[in-house]
């Protein structure tokens, strides 16, 4: 009996493996192990993600994956180096949207078009939260009053131009309603700011304030998605109050453009079970992260749609060259 | 008292289950190896070990980023002291007195007072966190960018205690820090400024600037000087030092600590900037402050002590507010919420017991450190008897591999090399090199501060006089800047320390 399991289970360990050597074969991929670049610095939320998919791959990949930060430049300097990579699928990266923003505002080299998407991980709206001690209940409350008092309303963000500005400086282009921008140096200054009631609102994810909602001091009138966050079902998206607008930023595998069919379809697949291993789930769920895969086509739809949003919205807002 | 009793009880866990103190040992040792090496932060190192803790228990897992974080703090000032290369940002104020009286043949006892030092602020900042937590809290969420930019150009005025002999020269080099500081992005706009179209320069490259500055300018300074020097005798003589020495600091200690501890709770503002503020009364409140600069003991216990007491003003906004205070806690608050405890108030109600089990295992950190710090000070001075021509090749490299280690590029390389030589020339020519750190820490803080609370207030500039933090901040900022002017119409008969004067010929002649 138990030979005979053995012998199962070694026919099908060979049949397995066979077919993932037909599929490395047919590539010739990947036969050393793989580099992922990471625009962000070691220890933060991308770099996170990135280690966590780079940790689950081993199973779904003959070669192991190596994790590399690239950091400088709000992003610019690692996506670039990503853009430069030879296109042999050793050296893949850590895509942002930050790739369909920076290109708008003349500091970075490549455009979005510069890669093949190979998949979403992880995507993340924007949420208009304020202090617990805030006269605004709801979101008509906040939205009535930044329309009455146009430039007193002061919405925190994560630094000028970057995203959770640009979803406050949507939302103020679609509702007609006046902010008052201030930037800080990351998404947690700002959320600092509003627990000190020093300012209004902030317009960051609702993962970055998730910890403070809990406890009490912060409450999140709405999100800018397409549905309600799972984490907080009650509370209502923008498009349910009329406005159609969804900002979220993303994080997904990306390869130079030319990267070779066959090495664009076995990393897509490796991803599609990456996402799907228990383990990366987990680590995104201790993070408060939203798992949002996408294969690669879907992706790449995202992008290009993302890409004409944020360079419209930008030359609106005089910041794109 | 409740507190007593859940930290005996938190020593009780980790004398039951000692797993999380070998690897809180473990931190601490790597900490000091990170802090020693220039480049390698006390951040950069907790943002790597970070993977590393996931598979770990909380318990283990916090300890063991506490302890290089502590670690790495203390660290940077071994070389800081040994060789004048701070290996953190922080320890650039300690190399200031350190290195002379290494030159004076005490490198043991500046060593062993730092440690010291560095011990009892940690060791003041975690009963802090413990007993005081719930009552400073408050001051990070009262700190908003008007109280920010006070602190900046109270910090920026620090320039004037650091100068060394030439206040003219010391304003110059601060002045160019400034001018440094203002490449990169822009801070409020988001455009880049006086990039020259390299994405690399996006953002102020400080550590790069700083490893040239202080390491690789020292490094071609020695490749320029033959080998036949008479050497100091004495390498580290004597590390403890004797009570008569250590009565005389105390105060200092005790007073750098608080200000390290406010400095740490204050959002933004770390180890560099506490260890700044700390040098800066220790000097204001001597009996002679025309020694700082030339081998005073204060101002390395200062120092160490101001940028210890940091840390665990750094984590008590993190753990009860769950917002971080500087980039070292950014990470750690990350490695909580990996372990799937959410910082905040709801940490000590849910958590408790784990939490004063972290208290315990931060307070062995400390008292690791001390051990480790002291019985490693003879084997790290070993260093000064290395022949120069193997130890300056040895801190050229070191320098490259740091440089080429925070972000992994090329490009920083070049910029350290660069500014290495500027540097040996500011040597030569007696600029100081401390103000053009200072200017780089605090002149993007005031810039961006001073400008998101122009917006804040909707473009009006009441926020400098309305506020009472900012509105001191600025006076004593103003005082620290007019006290050297008051002081040199006052001294102008000419009344200077006479055994001064000659120290600072000796000094200024041996180039």
């Amino acid at each position: 009996m138990k030979g005979y399991r053995f012998v199962t289970g070694a026919v099908v360990g060979a049949l397995t493996s066979a077919t993932m050597m037909v599929a490395a074969q047919a590539a010739g991929y990947p036969t050393k192990p793989i580099e992922l670049t990471v625009p962000y610095a070691a220890g933060g939320g991308t770099d996170l993600v990135a280690r966590a998919y780079a940790d689950a791959a081993k199973k779904h990949l003959p070669q192991s994956m190596g994790v590399v930060n690239k950091t400088g430049g709000a992003g610019a300097v690692g996506l670039t180096e990503i853009m430069a990579a030879r296109a042999d699928g050793y050296r893949i990266g850590m895509g942002t949207v930050e790739l369909t923003m920076l290109p708008h505002m003349g500091i970075a080299r490549f455009t979005a078009d510069d890669f093949t998407p190979i998949a979403r991980l992880n995507a993340e709206p924007s949420a208009i939260t304020v202090n617990v001690d805030s006269p605004f209940k709801t979101f008509e409350d906040f939205l009535a009053n930044a329309k009455a008092n146009p430039g007193k309303v002061r919405i925190g963000n994560s630094g000028t131009g970057a995203i959770w500005h640009l979803a406050a400086a949507a939302l103020q282009e679609k509702t007609g309603a006046s902010f008052s921008h201030i930037p800080y140096d990351g998404a947690n200054p700002a959320v600092t700011a509003l627990l000190g009631n020093h300012i209004e609102a902030v317009s960051v994810s609702p993962a970055e304030v998730v910890n403070h909602v809990a406890a009490g001091k912060l409450r999140i009138l709405a999100v800018m998605g397409d549905e309600r966050s799972a984490a907080f079902p009650e509370v209502p998206t923008v498009k349910e109050k009329g406005i159609d607008l969804s900002v979220y930023t993303w994080r997904g595998i990306v390869v130079p453009k030319k990267t070779p069919q066959a090495v664009v379809d076995t990393l897509r697949e490796a991803s599609k079970a990456t996402a799907n291993e228990p383990a990366f789930k987990e680590t995104l769920t201790k993070m408060n992260l939203t798992l949002a895969y996408a294969d690669g086509p879907e992706f790449g739809e995202m992008i290009k749609k993302d890409n004409a949003f944020f360079k419209d919205l930008m030359t609106k807002l005089g910041m794109a060259k | 008292m409740y507190e007593i009793d859940m930290l005996l009880q938190g020593f009780a866990n980790l004398a039951n289950e000692p797993l999380p103190l070998l690897l809180a040992l473990i931190g601490v040792t790597l900490g000091i190896i990170i802090g020693v090496l220039p480049g390698l932060t006390a951040t950069m190192g907790v943002a790597i070990l970070l993977p590393f803790t996931f598979g770990m228990d909380p318990v283990s897992a916090i300890l063991m980023l506490c302890g290089v974080f502590f670690g790495g703090i203390f660290g940077g000032s071994i070389t800081a002291i040994l060789l004048k290369i701070p290996g953190t940002p922080a320890a650039a104020a300690t190399a200031m007195d350190g290195y002379a009286l290494s030159q004076k043949g005490q490198a043991g006892l500046a060593l062993g007072t730092a440690t010291l030092s560095s011990c009892f602020g940690g060791f003041l900042s975690v009963f802090m966190l413990i007993f005081l937590a719930p009552l400073l809290a408050g001051i990070a969420l009262e700190f908003s960018a008007a109280e920010s930019f006070a602190l900046a150009v109270f910090g920026l005025s620090i320039i004037t205690s650091v100068s060394g002999d030439s206040l003219v020269k010391g304003l110059i080099a601060g002045f160019l820090g400034l001018l440094l500081s203002t490449v990169g992005l822009d801070p409020m706009a988001g455009f880049p400024r006086f990039t020259g179209g390299f994405n690399e320069l996006l953002n102020v490259p400080f550590i790069p600037v700083m490893i040239g500055l202080f390491a690789a300018s020292e490094a071609f300074k020695s490749l320029g000087q033959p080998e036949t020097r008479a050497e100091v005798k004495v390498y580290i003589g004597r590390i403890i030092p004797p009570w008569s020495v250590f009565k005389g600091l105390i105060f200092t200690i005790l007073r750098s600590s608080g200000l390290g501890i406010i400095v740490g709770i204050i959002p933004g503002a770390g180890a560099d900037i506490a260890s700044f503020v700390a040098y800066n009364e220790a000097k204001r409140f001597s009996k002679n402050p025309e020694n700082f600069g030339k081998g005073e003991l204060k101002g390395v216990a200062a120092a160490e002590s101001g940028a210890n007491a940091c840390t665990g003003g750094d984590l008590l906004p993190m753990m009860t507010l769950g917002i971080p205070g500087d980039a070292v806690t950014a990470v750690m608050l990350g490695a909580l919420t990996m372990q799937g405890l959410q910082p905040g108030p709801l940490l000590f109600k849910d958590h408790a017991g784990l939490v004063f089990t972290l208290f315990a295992g931060m307070l062995f950190c400390y008292a690791a450190l001390l051990i480790i710090g002291l019985s490693s000070l003879r084997l790290m001075g070993k260093v000064l008897e290395m022949p120069r021509a193997i130890l300056t090749p040895l801190i050229l490299a070191l320098c490259v591999v740091g440089a080429y280690a925070i972000n992994n590029s090329m490009f920083d390389v070049g910029i350290m090399l660069a500014v290495g030589v500027v540097g040996f020339f500011m040597q030569r020519w007696d600029y100081p090199a401390s103000p053009v750190v200072l200017a780089l820490i605090m002149g993007p803080m005031a810039e961006a501060s001073f400008r998101r609370a122009l917006s804040l207030s909707g473009g009006s500039l009441d926020f400098l006089y309305t506020r009472p933090i900012t509105l001191g901040l600025l006076t004593v900022a103003v005082i620290t800047l007019a006290l050297p002017l008051l002081r040199y119409f006052r001294g102008n008969g000419g009344n200077g320390p006479t055994a001064d004067g000659a120290t600072a010929g000796t000094v200024g002649s041996a180039k």
